[in-house]
């Protein structure tokens, strides 16, 4: 028992080590968002930003185009985010709950689509977007980006479909209730979990990307928050980058995600790949 | 409910995905097998006809030794990578689940801020922890008395390069796999466990016995994944070069695409390098995409 | 799939509409007849933050009050200029109208047709007073596609105590220099880890090539029509040699370090006090001498608050600056950083835009400008750049700066980033010719790919 105890301690301890190695860059990033300029520069690190100030953070938010690159990914991503689950929902209601001719190439075809290298696309990618109006368009931006995650939401999602009895369903709608009635109130909130985990995969992966945006959103105006911490970092060529705004900025972006992650975060860890364990 | 109208149902059901992969990536991707077979660069992306070459891309690409060093090397990044990560993420897994709940949600919180971290922002900030001059990376070995490590350039070697890179792309992966198979784990009954215990069954036989065998649809899925990712890995590699190092000893396949069609404009061959991964990945994965599939009829 | 590709030809049609109503318009709309022009836009697309905000405003209200257009200025970073002027330039729907480019990446626009020909209004907006090297890259032929927007040469900056206290004057010719750097770096008289004398990266091309120059070499010429590499010849080589002796004695940059921010290392960054508040003497300085363009005057100097804010203060007593001495009196060639300027051959408003050039290369704007420290293309308004030592060193560097060749594949080996290779090869090499053959065979061809 007492070793039982010692070893505890043990993995406790080994568990804040580990958390250390994964939260130090955060914590270097919020670190350097205090400390002006001229100090991260030095040799000799600043661990805590003693003297430290909020001017990083105040130079942003009084940047205009960082409120309107906001407002442009918080468009796109939720739009995604929805878009995501509902098709992702009736792709997984698909695939596991019937069987059907061209059901294991439809399987195949999402999985093979996580594969197609990106880096090559992009021209293609402009002319389409351009050709259809598209371009600097919040909506075609969300249609890209929902195409791009809705393959492994489906594949995420599937599992959570084939865990909910169709048995279930089937009784309720003996109790009188009609097929969709049985669906909302029986099915769904069994599937809450499932449906919030890809939401968190759809929210990160549209709030974070950039190749595609920079190709298809090209006015200033209907920039993404990636695409404006990018221009941030390579303001100028005579000039020098101020890293404590780089980091500020970089902390503003990551705030909405990691408010999101926790709001969501009990849900999440029991709907993660829980696809994939049923499945 | 007719029988007809529950037969189309399924259709119905995978429709919205179908129109929209076909819309957003139909396009895109018949471009680039079109263009893999023809001469094309900036002159033609700037309106001069694109005449057709037949496989003339490709013969020039597998016939130079270059793109089999990038290829090899992808690989080798590709494999080495994903397996750290799944093992190390593994291994957090198995912590989380052993350790009192205030020390889990610690490690949990931790794991999620670093993934939401931006990209941007975790890249500038790897790039800095590993500076030559100013990184707290040689500051802390030099405090502990390594001082050969002062002013000591980690990118410059391919070697140093391509650890710290996947160094970088262990702790990027880590939090999604750990929290997938931590999720796993919660799935298992603790009595198969508890029996297993008092049955005097050691903790690593358990691991072997019992706990892998569960958790092990959720560790495939995760690898193939990684191994997917991995290979086409771009953004970090193509900015810890901008940061140092040699580019043509350190380039991997994304880069090396990225290179050839934005760098000097043949977008004809950057295109069939770009088919050339595709079947690559294919061929890598294949294994594992047949036992996948082998599970779903 | 196929649903999609008549997008092909739609786009493609477009291309051929636009074209056709911009060559057979008889009557050429009159770019200041404000009523008609008050519901168009113009576009021009700036690089970075270079452009300050005041020469933006003024750009855009002198433009509406001469046009009635509405300009809109829309700044791209840098770092992804080339693929978003890739895609679209070609692209008659989505042009920006007028687009500033990095002066080295003109050439792979120019010789593909991304460009209007500016050649007959070449001596309205300057001329042969426009800066050569610039207006050359941005020609096929005598054709002029893109001119210079603005410029900065590189120049040298040193700390003028550790060079007092190594007992070395400045230097009057490239030799003097190249032993004076060495002479600090043995020297070093503050007993610095790591000191050099001169801090130059061991893959920082953009400096190095001024040992090239200054030695009556070149990185390529056109020979019959086709450009050929010469790091190799013996003019070259005797620079890169030169080159080879400061990475080996007087410069401690590692071999991958690239031209960013080398005033980190002639900055005293932190000093580090002890019990009694005293300064115990350890800084970040690590360099006597570095060459940056002349706009890196902003990120010297002592610490200093300023507005609560810390800053860098220049200071004369610290800090000097001086051209690269060549080998006969004069300054070095050297290279020299900045940007074109051009408008786009699929403008839908090409009177507009011209109009916009008239603007730029006004005297009004060329001398706004000067005021904020960027070279202007018109050397008739360099005086603009003021009279200080950073002006004085900006203008006699520039007087002999070079820039790389006009071929175009030029910005092909430059993002195949296969100088930086070649550079950072140079400190070890033991048969600097051979090194430098070898990278001639691989540049030549990259040169005459389009």
């Amino acid at each position: 028992m007492r070793r039982h105890r010692t070893s505890r301690v043990l993995l406790s301890v080994l568990a804040l080590v580990v958390s250390l190695v994964w939260a130090f860059p955060v914590y270097w990033m919020l670190n350097s968002a205090f400390l002006p300029n001229v100090v991260l520069q030095s040799t000799t690190p600043t661990f805590v930003p003693f003297g430290g100030s909020l001017r990083n953070f105040s130079a942003v938010v009084d940047d205009p185009a960082f409120l309107r690159a906001l407002g442009v990914s918080l468009v796109v991503t939720l739009t995604t985010v929805v878009a995501a689950i509902v098709v992702a929902f009736f792709g997984a209601l698909a695939i596991s709950r019937f069987r059907f001719r061209g059901r294991s190439s439809f399987v195949l075809a999402l999985l093979l689509i996580q594969m197609l290298p990106a880096e090559g696309l992009f021209i293609a990618q402009y002319k389409m977007m351009s050709s259809l109006g598209l371009l600097n368009h919040a909506l075609g931006l969300a249609v890209l980006y929902t195409a791009a995650v809705v393959p492994f939401t489906i594949w995420m999602l599937r599992g959570f479909v084939a865990g909910v009895p169709a048995e279930l369903e089937e009784a309720a709608m003996v109790d009188g209730l009609s097929r969709t009635q049985a669906f909302l109130r029986i099915t769904f909130p069994l599937l809450a979990p499932g449906l919030v985990a890809s939401g968190v995969y759809a929210f990160l992966q549209a709030w974070n990307e950039f190749t595609v945006a920079l190709v298809v959103m090209t006015a200033e105006d209907s920039r993404t928050l990636p695409l404006w911490l990018r221009g941030f970092v390579q303001a100028s060529a005579t000039r020098e980058t101020d890293w404590g705004q780089v980091m500020a900025a970089s902390t503003l972006v990551a705030v909405p995600v990691i408010v999101f992650f926790l709001v969501v975060q009990g849900r999440m860890s029991s709907g993660l790949v829980g696809g994939a364990v049923k499945g | 409910m007719s029988s007809r109208s529950s037969r189309r149902l399924p259709y119905l059901l995978t429709l919205p995905t179908l129109v929209l992969l076909l819309a957003a990536l139909g396009y895109p991707v018949a471009w680039q097998l079109v263009t893999s077979l023809r001469r094309y660069g900036l002159m033609q992306q700037f309106g001069a006809p694109a005449p057709w070459v037949g496989v003339d891309n490709y013969v020039a690409l597998v016939t130079d030794p270059s793109l089999w060093t990038v290829v090899v090397r992808s690989v080798v990044f590709c494999v080495v990578t994903a397996l750290v990560s799944v093992v190390v993420g593994g291994l957090i897994a198995l912590l989380m689940d052993a350790v009192p709940r205030w020390a889990r949600l610690v490690l949990q919180v931790c794991l999620l801020v670093a993934w939401a971290m931006p990209i941007v922002a975790a890249m500038t900030v790897w790039v800095w922890l590993v500076d030559w001059r100013r990184g707290v990376l040689n500051w802390l070995l030099v405090e502990v008395g390594v001082e050969s490590a002062y002013g000591h350039n980690w990118l410059a070697q391919p070697t140093s390069f391509f650890v710290i890179a996947s160094a970088i792309v262990v702790w990027m992966s880590v939090p999604f796999i750990a929290l997938s198979v931590y999720a796993g784990l919660t799935q298992l009954s603790p009595d198969v466990l508890e029996a297993a215990q008092l049955d005097g069954a050691g903790w690593f036989r358990r691991l072997r016995h019992i706990v892998l065998p569960l958790v092990a649809p959720v560790i495939s899925i995760v690898l193939l994944l990684q191994l997917i990712w991995d290979l086409r890995v771009f953004t970090q590699i193509k900015i810890l070069q901008d940061a140092g190092s040699v580019a043509s000893e350190t380039d991997l396949l994304g880069t090396y695409v990225y290179r050839l069609g934005t760098g000097t404009g043949d977008f004809g061959t950057a295109s069939a390098v770009s088919v050339l991964m595709l079947v690559l990945t294919i061929a890598l994965s294949w294994y594992y995409v047949r036992s996948l599939m082998a599970q779903e009829s | 799939m196929l649903r999609r590709l008549p997008l092909v030809a739609l786009t493609g049609a477009a291309l051929v509409l636009s074209a056709c109503s911009g060559g057979t318009d008889a009557a050429t709309p009159d770019p200041t007849d404000t009523a008609a022009n008050a519901d168009k836009t113009v576009t021009m697309w700036v690089a970075g933050g270079d452009t300050p905000d005041e020469l933006r405003t003024y750009l855009t209200d002198t433009f509406k009050e001469r046009t009635g257009a509405t300009l809109a200025i829309e700044e791209q970073s840098w770092g992804d200029l080339i693929p978003k002027l890739t895609t679209a330039l070609p692209d008659a729907d989505n042009t920006p109208d007028v687009v500033e480019v990095g002066n080295t990446q003109s050439p792979t626009f120019t010789n593909v047709g991304a460009f209007m020909d500016l050649t007959d209004m070449y001596d309205e907006l300057g001329g042969d007073k426009l800066l050569q090297s610039f207006v050359e890259a941005g020609s096929v032929d005598d054709t002029k596609y893109a001119l210079p927007y603005y410029f900065g040469s590189r120049y040298m900056f040193v700390r003028k105590d550790l060079w007092k206290e190594a007992g070395v004057a400045e230097p009057t010719s490239l030799d003097e220099f190249n032993s004076a750097v060495a002479t600090i770096a043995q020297d070093n008289p503050r007993d610095i880890k790591n000191f050099s004398g001169f801090f130059i990266g061991g893959q920082d091309w953009r400096n190095g090539i001024s040992w090239i120059f200054a030695n009556g070499g070149d990185l390529a010429k056109k020979e019959n029509g086709q450009w050929v590499s010469t790091l190799a010849d013996p003019s070259s080589v005797k620079g890169l040699e030169q080159l080879q002796k400061i990475y080996q004695d007087a410069s401690q940059a590692p071999a991958d370090a690239k031209d960013q921010s080398p005033w980190l290392y002639i900055n005293d960054s932190d000093t580090i006090t002890d019990d009694n508040g005293e300064a115990a003497g350890k800084t970040s300085l690590a360099a006597a001498t570095i060459m940056a363009p002349g706009w890196a005057h902003w990120s010297i100097g002592e610490l200093a608050e300023k507005d609560g804010e810390q800053v860098r203060e220049w200071d004369d007593s610290t800090f000097g600056v001086f051209p690269l001495p060549g080998t006969d009196g004069n300054p070095a060639p050297v290279f020299a950083g900045g940007s074109n300027i051009a408008v786009s051959a699929q403008t839908k408003n090409p009177e507009l835009a011209k109009e916009l050039m008239r603007i730029i290369f006004s005297e009004e704007y060329q001398k706004m400008l000067g005021g904020a420290g960027l070279g202007p293309a018109n050397s008739d308004y360099v005086s603009s750049l003021g009279d200080d030592e950073f002006a004085q060193a900006l203008i006699d560097s520039a007087s002999n700066s070079k820039l790389t060749p006009a071929a175009p594949g030029w910005a092909a080996v430059e993002s195949a980033l296969v100088l930086e290779e070649f550079f950072g090869k140079i400190r070890d090499a033991k048969d600097l010719t051979a090194l430098a053959q070898e990278y001639d065979a691989k540049i030549t061809p990259m040169l005459n790919a389009q």
